[in-house]
């Protein structure tokens, strides 16, 4: 699927699944560790991450550089959102509201 | 954690992860592990969530590994595959034709019952009989 504006290249969390977005959702308001992100993202959207999706989605984000992790806490690594992750996040969230609008204006148009 | 099997299993699921993921995240991972699990987690789903991570980690290409290594070991994964189906799909038709060849011959073996009365006797072909109790064609 391709986009005409040639906005998709921007939005790089198109592709990183639905944990690494809950993920840097919940690092958006400040760094936080493992278990602090299971029980935000269970609290904000009730969803709960396994520990292994959970560490999975972590990577993958220190890897494309949206997130880094922070020195450790008592064998805890907190991890903080980065610049570029809080653009990313910006783009998705304003690509997921659009089209949150379309699909709330065809319902309604379909009368359904 | 308190019970020594879930720390067992726990610790078993981690140890699935490679190497380098385990001196990065081991400890942390474990004790996460610890805190899920005091919070109701059941240990058989923290355990299989890990065990999932572990597979994806072992099976996502890192920036450091050779893109072509995987690639290759993907290609061989999937010649052996097709060489194995081919040799399956050709060992089938000819397994059924010697089935059906060795059945066919299997009254030409000594001690086999004698032709029934309705088939034609072997003395009708007498240029072909080899012996008294065949069917007339040369075995």
């Amino acid at each position: 699927m391709s986009r005409r504006d040639g906005r998709a290249g921007q939005d790089v969390l198109r592709r990183v699944g639905e944990a690494s977005v809950l993920v840097l959702i919940s690092l958006a308001d400040g760094p936080k560790h493992g278990y602090a992100l299971i029980q935000d993202i269970k609290e904000l959207a009730d969803v709960e991450l396994g520990p292994g999706t959970l560490y999975g989605a972590l990577d993958r984000l220190e890897r494309l550089g949206l997130i880094e992790s922070l020195p450790a806490e008592d064998r805890r690594h907190p991890y903080r959102i980065t610049a570029p992750g809080a653009v990313a996040l910006r783009v998705h969230l304003d690509s997921l509201e659009r089209v949150s609008a379309a699909g709330r204006l065809r319902l309604q148009l379909g009368g359904i | 954690m308190d019970d020594p099997r879930a720390t067992r299993l726990v610790e078993t699921a981690l140890r699935c992860y490679p190497a380098r993921w385990r001196q990065r995240h081991g400890e942390e991972a474990a004790e996460l592990a610890a805190l899920l699990i005091r919070d109701g987690t059941p240990v058989g789903s923290v355990a299989l969530s890990y065990l999932a991570g572990a597979a994806r980690e072992w099976l996502t290409p890192r920036p450091g590994q050779r893109l072509s290594i995987v690639a290759c070991a993907l290609l061989a994964a999937a010649c052996l595959t097709g060489v194995s189906a081919g040799l399956l799909a050709s060992a089938a038709p000819a397994r059924a034709a010697s089935t059906s060849q060795a059945r066919g011959r299997a009254h030409c073996l000594p001690g086999f019952p004698a032709p029934a009365p309705d088939v034609i006797p072997a003395v009708s072909h007498p240029q072909l009989i080899t012996r008294g109790d065949g069917h007339g064609r040369s075995c």
